[in-house]
């Protein structure tokens, strides 16, 4: 799941939930213009996929924003 | 901080040559409270209805509530900073209002154009769905007005809300030079340091992220309604209308917020059973994850600088505001301060908890029944004699109405017509409660 509300996404049980922008646009960020918008789109959604390929054990955020090619999953408390 | 607040009982409304007040009775020149309405040049249409109590009448669409209320002595005026008003602190010296009437905001102007927030408020002097609400026992001086349609939605919005605060100014007028039959003096002296510490967290909707506007109309702090930090009102400012409506159920009007039973207990009780800090105003409806947690952690930081040991919390939305009330509630808790919740509750379709995120700090809570009409099972307000308004009201098969978009299908406002969907009875009015 990819929401901007990631600790509520993690608190409600979902697997894998990918931190997204804000509320009103979750995959990317209008305000950053059209090339840097669509990058941070990419980033987000290429974490999606990644995040689908790693397997959890419990409701684990995975973070676009996080620095690095591989990105560490950081578990629910 | 001490305010006199004198109150005017209205017993009766009815037009003629002068607007005052006489024993109970507010006589109100209709012609004289319409011309300060077209003073302001944004203004249209406007005119000027009675409702009084077990009428069969049915008023669509209604946007606001507002309690005439005129400050006699102490800085500043009632309803601060909206629509232009001044901003000085209220809340010292006295204040007059005119109990058991509201000045009702009748207009097909609805809030923004995102996030489905339309106006579906419509009251009913009689009848069952009248008697879920406390307007129904109040006299009402419903102002129909529309603004210039040429205006901007923003534009249209302040025009007709201050329309209606020049029709309370108007009436309130005639009581500030009288003395009020009834007064109450409300004062948080410091009192017995062996009394419990409570502070009021207070959420209300801000309608910046939805309409990205940080100056769209909506329930307002000083006439400010975008997304702040937490704000620490003393009660008799809120009692001077520094808070006000509207939001888009009839719990949120600027009515509710300005006579809020919790309010009040709070103010009455103080130095009997508690001692009570003030009111800590929490603007929701924030975007990310980050800020929500950082102004519940604020709110609570706040509430710890006062000393509080408990916190009552009650919030006037429904959905993603839930995530912050609910961190502030967490943190609160995670700070040593007990906190109760006092909250409508979702129904519980497939088991789900009624709660949008149960967290266990949030473990007292008092339900104020169900957030929706449809799972109260509240029939359909029967037919009426009479509408002040519009003559239609539109209606969706979801059961969802109001004068926004995509609400095709027009029924006569004479009813029946369909509850709004939303009930939600945010400060305790009314006596609903969970299931056992």
């Amino acid at each position: 799941m990819i929401s901007a509300i990631y600790n509520f996404a993690l608190t409600t049980g979902a697997n894998r939930v990918v931190r997204g922008a804000r509320i009103e646009h979750v995959c990317g960020d209008p305000s950053l213009g059209p090339e840097k918008d669509h990058a941070y789109g990419m980033r987000i959604v290429t974490t999606a996929l990644e995040a689908l390929t790693t397997p959890v054990a419990s409701p684990t955020l995975f973070d676009p924003l996080a620095p690095g090619p591989a990105r560490e999953a950081v578990h629910a408390s | 901080m001490r305010l006199e607040l004198g109150s005017f009982p209205v017993r009766e409304i009815a037009f003629g040559r002068h607007t005052r007040y006489d024993g109970g009775r507010l006589e109100v020149n209709r012609e004289a409270a319409l011309a300060a309405v077209m003073r302001d040049p944004r203004i249209a249409t406007a005119a000027l209805e009675i409702a009084r109590p077990g009428e069969s009448v049915r008023i669509w669409p209604v946007r606001d509530v507002i309690e005439p209320r005129v400050k006699v002595e102490g800085p500043g005026v009632c309803y601060p900073g909206i629509c232009g008003r001044e901003v000085a602190t209220v809340g010292q010296g006295r204040t007059h209002r005119l109990a058991g009437m509201g000045v009702v905001e009748v207009s097909s102007v609805n809030w923004h154009d995102a996030g489905g927030d339309f106006v579906e408020t419509y009251l009913d002097m009689s009848g069952h769905y009248g008697a879920m609400y406390p307007y129904r026992n109040l006299h009402n001086l419903c102002l129909v007005v529309e603004p210039d349609p040429g205006l901007g939605e923003e534009s249209r919005n302040y025009a007709v809300h201050g329309a209606a605060l020049a029709v309370s100014d108007h009436v309130a007028a005639a009581v500030r030079g009288l003395t009020a039959p009834e007064y109450e003096i409300f004062v948080l002296d410091p009192v017995s340091s062996a009394l419990p510490r409570v502070v009021y967290i207070w959420g209300v909707h801000s309608p910046q992220a939805m309409s990205g506007s940080s100056t769209a109309f909506c329930t307002a702090t000083y006439g400010l309604t975008q997304l702040t930090p937490p704000w620490l009102l003393h009660p008799n400012e809120i009692l001077d209308g520094a808070l006000t409506g509207p939001y888009r159920t009839a719990f949120a009007m600027s009515w509710t917020v300005a006579n809020n039973p919790l309010m009040l207990d709070l103010c009455r009780r103080h130095g009997k059973d508690w001692s009570f800090l003030g009111v800590i105003v929490l603007r929701t409806e924030w975007t990310t994850q980050t800020e929500k947690q950082l102004v519940g952690n604020q709110t609570a930081k706040l509430a710890a600088m006062l000393g509080a040991q408990g916190a009552v919390v009650t919030w006037d939305a429904g959905g993603n505001e839930f995530i912050e009330v609910m961190r502030a509630i967490q943190a609160c808790e995670r700070s040593g301060i007990k906190t109760v919740f006092m909250t409508s509750e979702d129904d519980a379709t497939d088991g789900a908890p009624t709660m949008l995120e149960p967290l266990p700090e949030a473990d007292a809570i008092v339900s104020t029944g169900f957030f929706k009409n449809a799972t109260l099972r509240v029939p359909a307000a029967p037919a009426v004699e009479r509408v002040i308004g519009l003559a239609d009201k539109a209606v969706a098969g979801d059961r969802r109405t109001g004068v926004g978009k995509g609400r095709d299908e027009l029924v006569a406002t004479t009813g029946p017509l369909p509850p709004p969907w939303r009930y939600d009875d945010h400060y305790g009015f009314g006596t609903l409660s969970c299931i056992e």
